[in-house]
């Protein structure tokens, strides 16, 4: 593989990880606290086409993004009070939402774009025209869109509230153990609450940047399942938004191969790339990971009267 | 079914009481997605009773419509029954995509190779390794949740994306499983002695649907009536009380999720046997996720879930025609299945269905 | 000793009231400034409640608590906090994937929010560890870190805070003897500086050693507030348990049959916490014999009672059950039948019929089933029976369990396991939460047994009860037994005494 095939592979890499993560970061925060939010993938789909829809209304990238923002939040805020408020079953709550989320879009998709496929403004690339030409660097990290550069640097500003301020401890403590957290004389309800409904909103940031990144167009049920990847990267990064970060990268580099892989052939069968981070996932909570990583109230609901 | 005096005074059904109590629920769940649904049709400038009115007509309104209402059904039945059966027993289910693709392509393996025996015995044993192929995929998630108190629910639904990639490279070249020079990925074609016949001459109707029916009756037998079923709820509803009563509920646990990958492996198999008659690249859709949603709405009772299934059949197979004459799909189909959940959750009749990880919780030094 | 005239906490005549019972009735004493106050009592005596009202969970039906001498109403824990109020439970509030400091500074607001103060947190760690002695480091992750030393944990939390009034609940349960020491020294010092400690413990032998003062609860009263180091063993266990009659000792046969049934030979357990629960523990009951088990609750009876019923594992020793050795759950009806402490969770499946909960150890036994089948006739042929024998009121055998009293639940319980005449009976709490008659019929049963020649084993925190029923008492603490005597001629405040850790002398009548 020639290095212009390589660069070529990575930057690709990073644009398609770059929902993952963005998605991730809202992920961790609502599973350390302790709720199991797989509407996310929901989010991430009216976000993509809230993104769509607010570009093409307005044909500014930054509404689209807002769009996509508050639709994502939207639907986790039902999840959040489904979960939070009401202890009902986070995964009943989770799925009837994503296939609300799937039938409302296919809907409005039909609204939207009843003839043909319209393509709206894309997220400009952020960084100088000379950089580029720099031998690897130079595409992989500067021909990326705007977009990329906030999901690479949103990780790092997340692990700096998540251990460094009062929030990120209160959150951490929430979802081990919520007996602690209410006896120091703080709230239960709040922190997870907000922590699921910002999930939505990071997950819709992820669905504007599928969509909105090189694409300009919103496909039915374009997600394809990538949100769960996400709770994938989650338990193989331990729940420490770098290395959930570095997960999503990494299979985001193992979604570009083996798109190549298809058109150049291999002994590997592509599909195996595609399957790779369900299989990690499934080792991983098999005990190659310590148990003690798992948020422990994890899908549990709290009873304020339990000893 | 009984008569009794009940603490206040009144007389009382038993058994029937829990089968309206169970009933209200979904029933109030749907009807509010009805109505709901109604209105995001009026907003797109139809009239709603036009659109419930053809998806009527293209559900139920003649035998073509009968049996395609059946076709969609069965699958998804099958498929919920695979969640339900979990549900009774504490855990969830959420493997029903991966194990029906499983068992789709085990029924296919038998269904292509020409054997030497009578036909019917030839798809029986089709349908069998069906049943064998879902349970297969369904083994390292129920070990992991049973002896090692890991969540069922990541780990089965990681398997569902798994199974559908492998399954697409089992079809295509140069697998043995795969069409020779075909344009889209699929398996040869099921052999006329491995398919499952056809009820109604002229329409797709397999026998799936009869198979899908006869279990529903067969499950609410054995939960209600067998000691299979007793100890199975019994572990549902109260692990702790299983122990005391001397039940090995790690190794339960084991076996009824096996069965629930089993029967989900027959969803798969009827598809291929009695409908597609090829195994297809992706095939499933979402009769995975149908499945759970249907039997969280009826609370995993196998009955209700006939009657549940045989609804959302008709959603699908309605939609057909209320896109053809009112312009509005299948999305609406999803959206209604997707609300009625959503409300029969509210209402409260969702609540946390046992324990999800029923081996997690062990004593100290306590026997396993 | 601290002789200061100060009162740092007073609380004058708090009483509350739960639904049935009353918790805590005018309840007057006041903690010192400077002071290591004691609080002496069995369960049920009202300390937990008391200290629930201090800490915000509860509000006293009346009474005033004065702190520093200002009145106060605690209407949360954010406001006992506040007010200087501190407290250690029994079952740790730590998260165990934060790191000692974290779990420290949680809910302290930070002086520049949101940013944590970790510096100078960590600083004011490692200076209060080194005043105080105590071997902890910052930034030890919770779930490496040993039962003994979160309890310190706890404690620093507190110190945190700039706790005044420390309240520690059974604070030694999870530790080692030495840690013990070391603990008690904490406290001294803790006491010197100027600080309240209020010490829930029913052990005498801590009591004498650390405690200024001592306040003795019974059934939901002050008894009295003394010197430890003045009073006799006797003395205190007498406050504590203080009946001078005890009433209804029920009549029975004298037992005959000299045959041992259940022998446990050097058992020893761990609790879930993975602490010793039993250590080394080796007891008989024989045939026509109501042993009864006596000691405050957490000493062991409850995992005595699951090794027993093959619910847990022992670490060693053996048990055996007419001459049978257990290893697992037992699901022979003839040989064991038990009662479990925990009858909604363990002991009925709350959403099954009382039909069903009759059989739930029999279903695939015949007549009960046939080849898979259940019976259903024979099962509520079976269920009517047992009705009437045992007297449960319920509308119908299908009635869903959870619709009757817990008197008629506790029956069925009892049906269930009597039905089959065992050969060893083991009754944990089981009149826990039941009316009076239904507790009479209990006790009156478990008569009936022992007078049919069954092995009875019966664990209760209820003294009188303990008296009442058994022919032999033997006293359990910290999974030891203190002592054996004959219910008969039992000196109350005897036992007492042993359950407050004083090892007494056996009976020579036994």
């Amino acid at each position: 593989m020639d290095l212009s095939t390589l660069t070529n592979w990575l930057q690709a890499g990073v644009r398609l990880a770059a929902p993952l993560v963005l998605t991730s970061i809202g992920s961790v925060y609502n599973e350390r606290v302790g709720i199991i939010n797989i509407s996310i993938e929901g989010s991430m789909l009216v976000g993509a086409l809230a993104a769509v829809a607010g570009t093409l209304i307005t044909g500014n990238v930054v509404i689209g993004t807002i769009c996509a923002l508050a639709a994502g939040g939207l639907l986790a805020v039902v999840h959040a009070y489904l979960t939070v408020a009401r202890n009902t079953s986070h995964l009943v709550s989770g799925l009837a939402l994503n296939f609300l989320a799937l039938g409302a879009t296919n809907m409005g998709f039909a609204l939207l774009f009843p003839t043909e496929r319209a393509r709206v403004a894309t997220y400009p690339v952020l960084g100088p025209p000379e950089l580029r030409s720099v031998p690897f660097f130079g595409p992989v990290v500067f021909n990326q869109a705007v977009i990329v550069w906030i999901a690479l640097i949103l990780p790092f500003v997340s692990s700096w509230v998540l251990y460094r301020t009062s929030w990120g401890l209160n959150i951490r403590a929430v979802g081990e153990d919520p007996h602690a957290v209410a006896s120091a004389g703080l709230s239960v309800f709040w922190p997870k609450f907000v922590a699921v409904v910002f999930s939505g909103v990071c997950a819709g940031l992820g669905g504007s940047a599928l969509a909105l990144t090189d694409l300009g167009y919103f496909a039915p049920n374009m997600t394809g399942g990538r949100a769960f990847v996400v709770l994938a990267a989650n338990v193989v990064g331990k729940w420490n938004p770098i290395m959930v970060a570095a997960s999503c990268l990494l299979y985001g580099a193992a979604d570009a191969l083996q798109l190549r892989i298809q058109t150049f052939g291999s002994p590997i069968p592509y599909q195996f790339f595609l399957m790779l981070p369900y299989l990690v996932t499934v080792a991983a909570l098999a005990g190659f990971v310590g148990r003690v990583a798992v948020p422990k109230t994890l899908g549990e609901p709290y009873d304020p009267e339990a000893i | 079914m009984r008569a009794y005096v009940n603490e206040r005074g009144r007389i009382g059904l038993s058994g029937l009481r829990e089968l309206v109590l169970s009933g209200t629920g979904p029933i109030l769940g749907v009807g509010l997605a009805l109505v709901v649904s109604a209105g995001l049709i009026l907003a797109r400038g139809v009239n709603p009773l036009v659109a419930y009115a053809a998806m009527l007509e293209g559900a139920f309104g003649s035998v073509a419509a009968l049996a395609n209402t059946g076709v969609r059904a069965a699958p998804i039945i099958l498929s919920g029954f695979a969640v339900g059966l979990g549900y009774k027993a504490g855990l969830w289910n959420i493997g029903g995509t991966g194990q029906i693709y499983l068992g789709a392509t085990t029924a296919t393996i038998v269904g292509i190779i020409p054997l030497p025996v009578p036909a019917w015995i030839h798809l029986l044993i089709a349908v069998m390794a069906g049943f064998v192929g879902g349970a297969l995929w369904m083994f390292v998630p129920a070990y992991l949740c049973a002896y090692r108190g890991v969540n069922l629910v990541c780990t089965t639904l990681m398997l569902d994306y798994v199974a559908g990639f492998f399954v697409s490279w089992l079809l295509h070249e140069p697998s043995p499983l795969a069409e020779k020079g075909a344009t889209f990925p699929m398996s040869p074609l099921i052999l006329p002695s491995a398919r499952l016949p056809i009820l109604m001459e002229g329409t797709s109707l397999h026998a799936g649907f009869v198979l899908a029916v006869v279990l529903g009756v067969v499950l609410h037998f054995v939960l209600h009536s067998t000691t299979f079923g007793f100890r199975t709820r019994m572990v549902g509803k109260s692990p702790e009380a299983a122990r005391y009563a001397g039940i090995d509920v790690v190794r339960w646990i084991l076996l009824v999720l096996l069965i629930c990958g089993g029967l989900a492996g027959l969803a798969g198999a009827g598809e291929v046997l009695g409908l597609k008659l090829r195994l297809f690249d992706y095939f499933e859709g979402f009769v995975g996720f149908e499945g759970l949603a249907l039997a969280i709405l009826v609370e995993g009772n196998p009955l209700g879930m006939i009657l549940a299934g045989i609804f959302f059949g008709s959603l699908k197979a309605g939609a057909g025609k209320m896109q053809i004459v009112t312009g509005i799909g299948t999305p609406m189909a999803l959206v209604i299945e997707a609300l009625a959940v959503l409300f029969v959750v509210a209402i409260g009749f969702g609540q946390r269905g046992g324990v999800a990880q029923p081996a997690r919780k062990k004593m100290r030094g306590e026997k396993r | 000793m601290n002789q200061s005239a100060d009162i740092a906490l007073r609380i004058e005549g708090i009483t509350k009231r739960f639904p049935g019972v009353l918790a805590n009735n005018d309840i007057t004493f006041e903690v010192r400034v400077g002071e290591v106050h004691g609080l002496l009592g069995e369960n049920g005596a009202g300390k937990t409640t008391l200290m629930n009202i201090l800490y915000g969970f509860h509000q006293p039906d009346s009474g005033k608590i004065y702190i520093g001498g200002r009145e106060v109403r605690i209407t949360s824990s954010r406001v006992a906090v506040d007010l200087g109020i501190g407290m250690v439970h029994q079952h740790f509030r730590l998260a165990d994937n934060l790191t000692a400091l974290e779990n420290v500074i949680l809910g302290i607001p930070p002086k520049r929010p949101p940013l944590l103060d970790l510096e100078s947190s960590r600083a004011r760690f490692e200076g209060l560890t080194n005043e105080y002695g105590l071997d902890l480091r910052p930034s030890t992750p919770i779930w490496q870190l040993p039962v003994g030393d979160r309890q310190w944990l706890e404690i620093l939390k507190l110190l945190f805070r700039d706790a005044h009034v420390l309240i520690l609940d059974e604070p030694t349960s999870v530790l080692a003897p030495s840690q013990i020491e070391q603990l008690f020294k904490t406290i001294r010092r803790l006491a010197d500086d100027g600080r309240s400690i209020i010490f829930i413990s029913h052990k005498l032998r801590e009591m004498k050693e650390v405690a200024d003062r001592v306040t003795v609860l019974r059934d939901g009263q002050v008894v009295a507030t003394v010197d430890p180091r003045q009073t006799s063993p006797t003395q205190l266990a007498h406050m504590m348990v203080g009946r001078e009659v005890f009433l209804d000792r029920r009549p029975r046969p004298p037992s005959e049959s000299r045959r041992a049934v259940l022998v446990v030979d050097s058992l020893s357990c761990q609790d879930d916490r993975g602490i010793p629960a039993l250590r080394d523990l080796s007891l008989t009951v024989h045939a026509g014999e109501i042993v009864g088990v006596a000691g405050v609750a957490g000493n062991g009876q409850r995992e005595l009672a699951e090794c027993i019923a093959g619910l847990r594992r022992p670490v060693s020793g053996t048990i055996r059950i007419s001459e049978e050795f257990i290893a697992g759950v037992t699901r022979d009806p003839s040989l064991l039948g038990y009662i479990p402490e925990d009858r909604r969770k363990t002991g009925l499946v709350a959403d099954f019929t009382v039909e069903e909960n009759l059989i739930i150890k029999t279903f695939d036994q015949s007549p009960f089933s046939r080849r898979g089948v259940l019976q259903r006739h024979a099962i509520s042929d079976r269920a009517n029976t047992l009705i009437q024998e045992y007297d449960i009121k319920t509308p119908h055998p299908a009635t869903p369990i959870r619709h009757l009293s817990g008197g008629n639940q506790q029956r069925v319980v009892v049906a269930r396991e009597l039905n089959a005449e065992p050969a060893l009976l083991v009754a944990s709490q089981p009149t826990r939460g039941l009316d009076v008659a239904s507790v009479e019929a209990l006790q009156g049963m478990l008569l009936e047994e022992r007078n049919r020649g069954a092995a009875v084993l019966f664990i209760s925190t209820e003294l009188s009860e303990v008296l009442a029923v058994s022919d032999r008492i033997l006293v359990f603490y910290r999974g030891e037994i203190m002592g054996e005597l004959m219910a008969e001629t039992a000196d109350v405040n005897l036992i007492g005494e042993m359950m407050l850790g004083h090892r007494g002398h056996k009976d020579p009548a036994a």
